[in-house]
């Protein structure tokens, strides 16, 4: 039996398997590495044979898919990151507590300086490659932000949508939270149509959560608003 | 702050493409992070692929629209899951699209369309839904590429591939509509899918 599972690969890549073949090689596979790696490579193959047969779907296929989209939720990105309901909960039982330590210790931190480094590439493609890269969505009231975090690239990237303006003058602004360090600024950014993608070298911090607030232009020294956007990482 | 913030450079399209992604994966990447636009652009590259599978294993054009929404929507639920280490976003698109449409002919309601498609089988397999549309994509290299290698199989092995690929079919089924034994299938596919990795470099 487990001979013949060994040569199943190329079947259950192609979908010729029956269900109960297919949940004994799916629990054979992952645990032997010659069937592991020819699953990865004939997946490979097989989006050749794909890619073969495309064909250009009618146009008002895309617009039926994309309406669909926009109402449909993303699944948690990944076991151990919090899902949005999941913040929701947290932040009610929590939300107060964590702001009165922010709140507490934002007096007592003063600006943070960071480095400003040139870099080539696609500085967000690095982050959200970088094997620590967390991802962490905010709560607010208007609008999304997810976050990605890599703390041993000591870099983050930011992605905002449909955020309202944040007034003439004034900036939005990025605070990494805990409770020894207080609230570290994490650096500002300007939404461009609500819409922000953004990378910061935010230097070495290890917060506990994330909160953003409506700022001056250039930045404060310690936030001067309201949290508007709010996640544990 | 003094001014200095440290979101002083922004992700866009002058950014030169990094080694080894494709639009594709950078949008996948993008649509990752709840970004709908990125995902549009992401159903813009692959949407091709995805569209042109299901039709060739569904063969009902109003069916295979539906399937491909049904596949997209999935790939936006999961984008967040997406393992770029295991494959492209095309060929993730590409497993999830298959996969879907095998679901689809072999559920219950369809097992009437299945035994019209079996005895259409019966016949030696052709490119039926293939030799009809011409696009633009699907002629180019990877067409050519695909059929070369294909070329290069014996006529037994590349039956068997594109009867379980193609025709959505399990080698137990493939082995029924060749009147063969099944293990002589598997060792068809198996021999026929190794020789195809190596002569499209997959490996």
């Amino acid at each position: 039996m487990v001979n013949d599972l060994h040569h199943l690969a190329a079947a259950y890549v192609l979908d010729a398997l029956d269900g109960a073949e297919i949940r004994a090689f799916e629990d054979h596979y992952p645990t032997c590495e010659i069937c592991r790696q020819e699953v990865t490579e004939f997946r490979l193959t097989a989006a050749h044979l794909a890619a073969a047969a495309a064909v250009t779907p009618p146009d008002a296929l895309q617009q039926r898919v994309m309406a669909e989209v926009a109402t449909t939720r993303q699944m948690a990105p990944r076991p151990g990151v919090v899902t949005v309901d999941e913040l929701a909960a947290r932040r009610n039982r929590r939300f107060t507590s964590v702001l009165a330590v922010a709140a507490a210790v934002i007096l007592l931190v003063g600006a943070s300086v960071f480095i400003v480094t040139s870099r080539g590439g696609s500085a967000i493609d690095d982050v959200v490659a970088a094997p620590d890269a967390q991802v962490v969505q905010l709560e607010g009231e208007t609008g999304s932000v997810r976050l990605v975090w890599s703390q041993s690239r000591e870099q983050l990237a930011v992605f905002g949508n449909d955020l309202p303006d944040p007034g003439a003058g004034k900036t939005y602004e990025l605070w990494g939270i805990s409770e020894q360090a207080g609230a570290l600024s994490a650096g500002q950014f300007d939404p461009v149509d609500g819409t922000v993608r953004e990378v910061a070298d935010v230097g070495d911090m290890a917060p506990t959560a994330w909160g953003i607030t409506i700022e001056p232009d250039g930045g404060s020294p310690s936030a001067t608003t309201e949290i508007i956007f709010f996640g544990e990482t | 702050m003094d001014g200095v913030n440290p979101f002083r450079r922004r992700a866009g399209a002058d950014d030169p493409p990094p080694g080894g992604l494709s639009p594709a994966d950078r949008a996948l990447a993008a649509a990752a992070l709840g970004d709908e636009k990125a995902f549009a652009a992401f159903y813009e590259a692959v949407s091709p692929v995805v569209y042109g599978t299901v039709l060739r294993v569904i063969r009902n054009p109003a069916l295979a629209e539906e399937v491909t929404q049904e596949v997209f929507v999935e790939l936006w639920r999961q984008a967040t899951r997406y393992d770029r280490s295991k494959g492209s976003a095309a060929a993730w698109a590409a497993t999830v699209a298959h996969r879907r449409a095998i679901d689809r002919v072999r559920s219950e309601e369809s097992s009437r369309a299945r035994d019209d498609r079996a005895s259409q089988d019966a016949v030696p397999a052709t490119d039926v839904v293939a030799d009809k549309v011409v696009d633009e994509i699907a002629t180019g290299l990877d067409r050519q590429r695909v059929q070369a290698a294909l070329s290069r199989l014996t006529d037994t092995q590349r039956e068997a591939v594109t009867l379980a690929y193609y025709g959505g079919h399990t080698y137990r089924e493939v082995a029924v509509l060749l009147n063969v034994p099944e293990g002589t299938v598997k060792t068809r596919i198996r021999d026929g899918m190794i020789k195809l990795r190596d002569l499209l470099e997959v490996a």
